[in-house]
């Protein structure tokens, strides 16, 4: 145990801190929803015709749409026309060509946040780019990745530079009418991240997005599209914070992944929001598509997820191995507190053959909140010789939480090999006991037990991250400990 | 289609009604109205429901089966029962209940020196002479809003059994509920309602077979009560037709310290859906086995929900599947721990084993848990046989094929062990062998 009793204790007394709010000046969408907001948005951001057809067309089929009701989470009804669809730092004409043009505000809330935007500062390596909440900020390390090759921009620029591997890629894995959020998204998203690996190129470098909501009233409708073409590689983070306000704000993202023939694409996020306070007032909706497609050969996806976050989290990070060969990977630490809710899982479509699918799933759930893992293995007759491998466990801690378990095992081939586990229980008093006839004191014990409960997941995450997420477990499990 | 053939029985239903048992019974008037209500309205489950999610039972609908009406009407049929037929189904050393066409038949039934006070009556006749004793216990183990076939069996049931054991009495022979179905089209409805007092020991077997090859719908709700410290093992043998529907429900009520032991045998039907649901009082335990067995173009669906309502219970579940052909093999199972029930343990395992290229298993295990102090677990598994142990086995000069039907008979067996009564087990084990006559298991060390 490296960091002792007192360290835990400042820890665990911490409250959510990134929960502060930076006063710019804003531009704003008026609060509402219609057909005249998405010409105006579209036209803000400068996109191309087709866009404004694609959003329209999304828009038409979100109205006939109803809000998904299947999953274990208890949802106030969201009132789509109470917030507002846009909003943006004020920014001069042409917007910022350096850092030296970004509002220092925001700037400064970066650093808060521990991402600094300026390149001499350089965070181990990694380029970022930062979102504030309706648009992109900055992007750093861009000249750097040229020289490699790698596209890594803003997705309302690629809309502009790029309209082919938009016109070719976009909402080829997750159609706009895939579900009621996705179409959402697709009528009004407004920034995100855009990469394109060429072929044979292996990144050098981490690629990251920070996703940050200030502006109040507000959603954050991010759509990233990530794209590895033949024998290329590239590893992705992505971070989220909130400020703490009192009402819920509504964080509706969409990410597509492409990995073509041979090429891997790591993708992993360490979701902050803000939870709401105890009573479970304010916190972030978080609703989430997110889709990968295996479509070469030999490609390989993996998602690691971290969600401490949010009030609600409604998110299932899925994969379609279409490809012969193709692997996936899913990795998930999903903690609840308070009254937070989290129905979580993934979905792995074996398609091609001889493909594989891992998932481990770890749920902690205390206070009064709810953890549930959903999740789907699917195997078409295609899939000769498919492995899957599932194992999900939850922790409880405190008696007044709740852990679900939803597994849905579909196979239509009998070469498949399919393995679902599931166990539920709570800290167990022999390894309390143990770890305090040791000498620990019982937050110690508790805290050690936890992180020992999530290290396989831990594990996958990039060394940063994996600090940052062991920190943030101690902060969301406060008050429930001991 | 489909709602035509629903809403024809709905219009039929009307001139049935008076020739159904309980007439004078108002609260059993309301209960069948309830159940009317609900059918009339929503029909049959469609796989929009998240229970009935891999059954599509469209099939049934596209069918209009006929009720048989009165008793009398069936006595042909009792001619057409061949008894050596019927001996070979009706198990020695039992007292057994016979439904033929979803009718007690008195003649077939063998009730001989039931003990004192245990009761083994039709349903009908236990409406007419002890209406109270079905009161407080008929339609409490499973409301009729439960799905549609629960609404439908609640409306429409002919007859069925009553069981009733008084405060600790042990059985030493075990009771059969025998239900034949003799002709095309016919539609049996049964609805049975055992209770178990405090204390007592009980056997209960029901076994579904048919005298026809044709067609027809059995749908069959029992429901169960176990009292304080009692222990019920209960065996259910489906082995329906080829062509026929199936849908038999188990919804069971266990008092404190209640023991329930369930052994499940899916084997015939083109369409059989079984449902197992139990409430478990404090320390009480329940054991839940299943074993299905699908070939052609065969649909079974298990579905099972265990709710620990109170602390301390023992929950344990094993089903395990051999589906070939076109087969498709269905598992959904619940367990819901409620928030007082501390101390839950719980263990639920699904096995599958696909024998061919067209076969599907679909599982759906789940962990419901509001409690913290609790030890869950579930495992599924789909997939084929060890190639190591095949390998193992050609090792030592047994073939390939005479490997694969070694393991997979050992596979299923495992299930049919589990049957403590010698004259089932040889019965269901003849079963077995008669849906997988390989040759490379032969009875004689079996």
């Amino acid at each position: 145990m490296s960091a002792s009793t007192q360290e835990i204790n400042n820890l665990i007394n911490q409250t959510y801190k990134q929960g502060f709010v930076t006063e710019i000046e804003t531009d704003t969408f008026p609060v509402g929803l219609d057909e005249t907001v998405i010409h105006r948005l579209s036209k803000v951001k400068n996109e191309p015709d087709f866009m404004l057809e694609y959003r329209l067309k999304a828009f038409r089929h979100w109205q006939t749409m109803k809000s998904p009701d299947w999953a274990q989470l208890n949802i106030e009804p969201i009132d789509y026309q109470a917030i507002s669809y846009y909003s943006a730092p004020k920014r001069k004409e042409d917007g910022p060509k350096s850092l030296d043009e970004i509002d220092p505000e925001v700037l400064a809330a970066y650093k808060k946040l521990g991402i600094p935007l300026d390149e001499q500062e350089k965070l181990a390596g990694i380029a970022v780019d930062a979102v504030f909440d309706s648009v992109s900020v900055a992007t750093t390390f861009k000249g750097k990745l040229k020289d490699a090759g790698v596209i890594f921009c803003p997705i309302s620029e690629a809309l502009r530079d790029h309209p082919d591997l938009i016109k070719q890629y976009l909402s080829s894995v997750v159609p706009t009418g895939d579900n009621f959020f996705a179409a959402l998204n697709s009528a009004v998203f407004t920034d995100g991240s855009f990469v394109y690996i060429p072929k044979g190129v292996r990144c050098p470098m981490e690629l990251s997005t920070y996703f940050r909501i200030n502006a109040a009233n507000t959603g954050q409708f991010e759509r990233t599209l990530i794209i590895a073409d033949e024998g290329s590689h590239v590893s992705y983070l992505e971070g989220c914070t909130a400020p703490m306000r009192d009402e819920n704000q509504l964080h509706a993202a969409v990410v597509e992944l492409i990995a073509l023939k041979d090429a891997t694409i790591k993708y992993s996020t360490v979701q902050n929001w803000y939870p709401g306070d105890k009573e479970g007032k304010g916190g972030i909706y978080n609703f989430v598509t997110k889709r990968a497609d295996c479509r070469g050969d030999n490609a390989k996806v993996s998602w690691t997820q971290v969600e401490t976050g949010s009030a609600i989290t409604w998110k299932y990070p899925s994969c379609i191995l279409t490809g012969d060969n193709t692997i996936s990977e899913f990795y998930s630490v999903a903690v609840t507190n308070n009254r937070q809710q989290a129905d979580t899982g993934t979905k792995m479509i074996h398609i091609g053959k001889n493909t594989r699918s891992t998932i481990v799933s770890k749920g902690i759930s205390a206070g009064r909140a709810q953890n549930t893992y959903r999740g789907l293995v699917k195997v078409l007759k295609s899939a000769e010789n498919a492995r899957n491998y599932t194992q999900c466990d939850s922790l409880l801690v405190g008696d007044k939480c709740g852990a679900h378990t939803f597994p849905y095992v579909e196979v239509k081939q009998p070469s498949a090999q399919v393995e679902h586990e599931a166990t539920t229980s709570k800290i167990s008093e022999d390894q309390l006991f143990f770890c305090q006839q040791r000498g620990l004191s019982a937050e110690d014990a508790v805290s050690m037990i936890v992180n020992g409960f999530c290290k396989e997941v831990f594990k996958e995450l990039p060394m940063e991250f994996a600090v940052e997420a062991q920190a943030l477990l101690g902060l969301s499990l406060e008050g429930s400990v001991g | 289609m489909a709602l035509e053939s629903n809403s024809r029985y709905v219009a039929e239903y009307p001139a049935l009604a008076p020739e159904l048992p309980g007439q004078n019974l108002p609260w059993l008037q309301q209960l069948r109205k309830v159940g009317l209500s609900k059918f009339s309205a929503t029909g049959f489950p469609t796989p929009r429901e998240e229970e009935w999610r891999y059954t599509n039972v469209s099939a049934i609908e596209k069918k209009l089966f006929a009720p048989v009406l009165d008793f009398v009407s069936i006595q042909p049929d009792l001619q057409a029962i061949d008894p050596s037929w019927l001996k070979e189904h009706q198990l020695e050393e039992s007292w057994s209940v016979v439904l033929v066409n979803g009718h007690f038949s008195a003649e077939l039934s063998v009730l001989d020196d039931l003990p004192d006070g245990v009761k083994v009556v039709s349903m009908a006749a236990a409406l007419m002479a002890l209406p109270d004793w079905l009161q407080p216990y008929l339609g409490q183990a499973v409301q009729p809003g439960e799905h549609g076939f629960v609404a439908f069996n609640s409306a429409w049931f002919t007859d069925g059994v009553f069981i009733h054991v008084p405060t600790k009495q042990v059985l030493a022979k075990p009771i059969q509920i025998l239900n034949i179905a003799t002709q095309a089209d016919v539609l049996a409805t049964t609805r049975n309602v055992v209770v178990v007092d405090c204390s007592t020991e009980t056997t209960l077997i029901e076994t579904f077979v048919a005298a026809t090859d044709d067609a027809y719908l059995s749908t069959s709700v029992t429901e169960v009560f176990a009292g304080e410290n009692a222990t019920l093992t209960h065996y259910k043998l489906q082995a329906e037709s080829d062509k026929a529907f199936h849908f038999g429900g188990t919804y069971v009520k266990q008092a404190q310290y209640a023991r329930f032991t369930h052994h499940n045998f899916a084997f015939g039907g083109l369409l059989a859906r079984c449902d197992i649901h139990t409430d478990l009082g404090q320390a009480s335990e329940c054991d839940l086995n299943g074993l299905y067995l699908g070939v052609k173009r065969q649909h079974l669906d298990n579905h099972t929900r265990i709710n620990h309502l109170k602390p301390h219970a023992i929950s344990r579940e094993m089903y395990k599947g051999v589906l070939d052909d076109r087969a498709r093999g269905v598992f959904q199972g619940r367990v819901i721990v409620a928030e007082d029930a501390q101390k839950t343990d719980s263990q639920m395992n699904n096995r599958n084993l696909l024998l061919s290229n067209d076969a599907e298993a679909d599982t759906k295990p789940q962990l419901e848990i509001y409690a913290d102090d609790v030890k869950c677990g579930h495992g599924v598994t789909v997939g084929q046989l060890d190639e190591k142990s095949i390998f193992y086995l050609q090792s030592r000069c047994i073939d390939e094929e005479t490997a694969r039907n070694m393991l997979t008979f050992a596979f299923a067996n495992e299930m049919v062990d589990k049957i403590k009564i010698k004259s089932l087990h040889d019965k269901v084990l003849e079963q077995v062998l008669f849906r997988f006559p390989q040759e490379g298991v032969e009875k004689e060390w079996l």
